[in-house]
Order: C-alpha cells, then structure tokens, then sequence
C-alpha cells in the first residue's frame, strides 16, 4: 500500500471483542457503556455532518438525531454486522435528508452573508486557520469557493463516497456497505468525483 | 498499463484503493511516461488542497454536542422507564380486574418459592478432620495456626442447627417467630411467621411487627399477609393510620385495594376523607372504583369540597 493516501481520520475499525462488549452492555442498559460507544464515533459523525452540511448547527443536530436513534434502536442491533456501518448509515440518510430538504426549499443556502459579502458557510467556518495572512487568506478563500462550488455539483452518491473515503477514511468496500452499494459502484463514483475536482482545481494548485 | 488507465488510477492510487498488481502498474507507468508523471504531481497537489478544505469539527461544538445529548438520553431514558411503569399498571389493572384474589395469591406463593429457590445451594464440601461434610451449622473462624506440608488447624465457632417444637402460647416460639417475622431475610419465611402468629392475640408484641411489615416490606406479598393479619385490629387509630399511609404511597395495587376493603369494614370519622383524597389521586382504575364504590356505599360523595 503506497503512503501518500489521504489521512485517515476516525477509520472505523472492524467489531472486536471489546467494542462487542460495550454494546451488549449498552444493550442492557449501561449508560456508561453508551457514553463510550457515543465518544469512540462522535468526532467522526459530527465531521461527516459538518463537511456534508457545512453548518456547525445542522450538524449539532445531526449528531444530536443520530444518537437518538442509535440509542432507540440498538436493540435492534445484531453484532454480527459493523456498527460504524450501522452509525454512519443512520449519519449520511439523515444528512441527505436535509440536505434535500434545503434544495427543495432553497431557504438553507449554504451562501451566508458577511462584511465582505456573500460567501460560503463553509468559508466562514475553516477561515480562522488563515487569518493572520491576507494574501493567503485571500487565496484559501477562492480555493475553498471552487471545491465548494465542486462540491455541491456532485450527485448525491458521489458527494457521500467522497466524503466518506477523503475525510473520514473510510474504505471503499466499507463505504459501499454503508450506502447500501457495491465497492465497485462506491469507486465508480470516488473516480468520478476526484475527476471533476481535478478539473475545477487542476490550473489552481 | 495505457496512459488513459493511469489517468483514470491516479485517484485510486493516493486513496490506497488499487490492488497490489494495479499498484505496481501504476507505479512502472509514471516512471516511464512524462506526461503521465506530471499529472499525477497535479493529482497530489489536488488532494493536498482537498486535506486544507477540510473541517474538524470544532471542540466547543462537540462538548455542546455531547452535552445536550447527555440531557435528551436522560429524557429518553426517564419515557422509556414511564412507559415501563405504565405498562406495569396496565398488568397490574388487568391482574386486579380479572383474578385479584389469584393475583395475591400468586405474589405470595412468589415471595415463599422465589425466595427458597433463590437460596444458594451449598456446595459439596471436602471431608475434613473433626469435621463432618453433611453436618449443618455455621461456622465462624476463631483462630488459625498454620502448620507443615500446607496444613492449618482452625479454632471455629459452630452454631448447630436442631428443631424445636410447640405452640405460638410458647414464649419462646412465640418470640422466635416475632424474630423471623421481622428479621428473616425470606420473604416466605416472614409471612409465613405473621401467619402462624395472627392465631395469638394475646400479646401486644405482634401488632407493631405487622404494621411495620405493612409499611416497609419490600415484599408485596409479605404486605399482604400483614394486612391480612391486621384485620383484627382493623378499629385501632394506629392501624387505621397505617392504612391511609399504605392507600396513598403502596405502588401495589393489590395492597392498595386490600387496605381499602379493612379501612372500610370499619368505618370512622375520618375514612370518606381519605378515599375521597385518593379518587383524586389514584392512578389505578380498579382501585379508584373501589374507593368510589366505598364512597357511595356510605353515602359520601365522590368529590372533595
């Protein structure tokens, strides 16, 4: 495997022994059992919601739903499939379904308002890292406009696996699982996307 | 490997998502082909730029997360044990409509063979010197003395088991029974003991065990065998206090129901009050009836004025 991938953050790892444990005993009722599963996986859940919905606050409640959710149903869990399978699925539905809910509507633009005019909500978000150089700043700013702009061209599937693979890590057999597609759709729609995004940015970087 | 593959690759390569052999290709290709090379120098700087577009997410917003999320658990989880109380007196409502005397029956045989059943059994102890394997009694270790090749000699206390017999007339039956009817850790063996002791009503001792009992057994069953054997006193103000306090704070709606049938066999001053307080109040539907029944039965009405 070559080392220059993308970096993995929160790669969710296969069910172990351990991690079976803390769900039976969630299962049972263990609060404090729950509360583990929630820290082991809600850095990546609140990730994937804010890189899909750009909106600190839509993703506070994507997180806020999600759990909710797991804790209702985990039940309903079987250990014989991967929870981060079961917990990312739950993340991404409930993301598209908010993100299409904002496309139906048109009230949620991801464009805020701001001193320097329109601009991302996305921008707004990661701009802290660049503010003490302005030429830098300047240039992060119109480099994030495009992959934004990149961004919100993608299908649904392609934007998902994207997500997923760039910024979670996720492996593309796991993402497949996850969407409910096969590995070799999920590679289908990464090459497609980082091919679109190569043309948007490739006379930029 | 063509140029339009390695084209088509150079995503998959830096996301680690080629096989081994497509790797390799890969690689042999872009050391051979110029082109190829450079576009996969673009390709890197491409992801570089997609890493900075990157959001974490922020701290502040995952403590707020985690915060409000440990709020709604609890709210769910204190739905989840309502709904479970709810169906509780569902069962229990259900129970006391269709088979009360059963019911009550049932939570005492409950509480006889549950708790024998729960009785640890022994297990089976090696024979030792001076001391009988299938001889009973308890042992307490006074003193030890360890001796050669791992032996110990041990001083115990022993407390023999042995059977006695009489009547509750017996002071010393009598007082061994008052002991397990207040004391015994089973629930069987207490109301049993309230059992065998309501036949003697001469002394005073038993009466505050009862009461006690009614109002603090964790035992249902236990409660309402002490309720049963209360019955005679039923005209007494202690009893009649205790059984306004079992009527208002008894999560069993079997007790309940049975403190309502000994307030109102022995009506006094106070008792309309009291039943009137709790229609208002009560939560089970039979036993509300019941207290509404008791009311009109003595001309009162249902309502508080």
């Amino acid at each position: 495997m070559n080392s220059e991938a993308a970096p993995a953050m929160n790669r969710p790892s296969p069910i172990d022994a351990d991690e079976a444990a803390l769900i039976r005993a969630a299962q049972k009722g263990d609060h404090e059992a729950f509360e583990r599963l929630v820290h082991a996986y809600d850095r990546g859940v609140l990730q994937i919601a804010m890189n899909l919905l750009r909106s600190p606050d839509d993703a506070h409640d994507i997180y806020q739903e999600a759990f909710l959710r797991v804790f209702k149903n985990l039940h309903l869990f079987r250990l014989d499939s991967s929870f981060s399978t079961w917990l990312y699925r739950i993340v991404t539905n409930l993301c598209l379904d908010l993100m299409r809910k904002r496309k139906t509507r048109r009230e949620e633009s991801s464009v805020v308002e701001t001193a320097d005019g329109p601009r991302d909500r996305l921008d707004t978000v990661a701009e802290g890292r660049e503010l003490g150089d302005p030429q830098r700043s300047l240039i992060s700013r119109q480099l994030r406009s495009r992959i934004n702009r990149v961004l919100d061209e993608l299908t649904e599937k392609e934007r998902l696996v994207f997500e997923l693979r760039h910024y979670q890590g996720m492996r593309l057999r796991a993402i497949g699982e996850t969407l409910g597609t096969s590995e070799e759709a999920a590679k289908m729609c990464l090459f497609r996307a980082t091919q679109k995004m190569r043309v948007a940015l490739g006379d930029f970087v | 490997m063509n140029c339009e593959l390695a084209k088509k690759n150079a995503a998959l390569f830096l996301y680690g998502e080629l096989t081994i052999e497509e790797e390799q290709a890969f690689q042999d290709h872009i050391e051979t082909c110029a082109d190829c090379g450079r576009e996969f120098e673009t390709e890197k700087r491409v992801q570089a730029a997609l890493n900075r577009n990157e959001v974490a997410a922020d701290p502040a917003l995952l403590a707020r997360s985690r915060r409000e999320l440990g709020l709604r658990l609890e709210n769910a989880r204190m739905r989840r044990a309502g709904l479970g109380a709810w169906l509780r007196r569902l069962s229990d409502l259900r129970i006391a409509v269709l088979a009360r005397p059963a019911a009550a029956l049932a939570l005492v045989a409950l509480g006889f063979f549950g708790a024998r059943l729960a009785t640890p059994k022994a297990a089976p102890a090696r024979e030792v010197a001076g001391l009988a394997s299938a001889e009973p009694g308890v042992l307490r270790v006074r003193y030890l003395e360890p001796g050669p090749s791992g032996r110990v000699q041990l001083v115990v206390d022993e407390t023999r088991q042995r059977t006695i017999s009489g009547t509750v007339d017996d002071d010393q039956i009598r007082r061994l029974l008052l002991a397990a009817a207040r004391e015994s850790t089973d629930a069987g063996l207490r109301a049993e003991s309230m059992d065998v002791l309501k036949a003697d009503r001469s002394a005073g001792e038993l009466r505050p065990v009862l009461l006690y009992a009614l109002q603090h057994d964790s035992n249902p069953g236990v409660r309402l065998k002490a309720l049963d054997a209360l019955k005679p006193y039923g005209t007494e103000a202690d009893v009649r206090a205790a059984l306004t306090q079992v009527l208002l704070t008894d999560d069993n709606p079997g007790v309940r129901a049975q403190a309502i049938d000994l307030l109102v066999e022995h009506k006094g001053g106070m008792t309309a009050g009291v039943l009137q307080e709790v229609v208002q109040k009560e939560n089970n539907s039979y036993v509300r009836l019941r207290c509404q029944r008791a009311l009109e039965d003595m001309n009162a009405s249902v309502g508080t004025f």
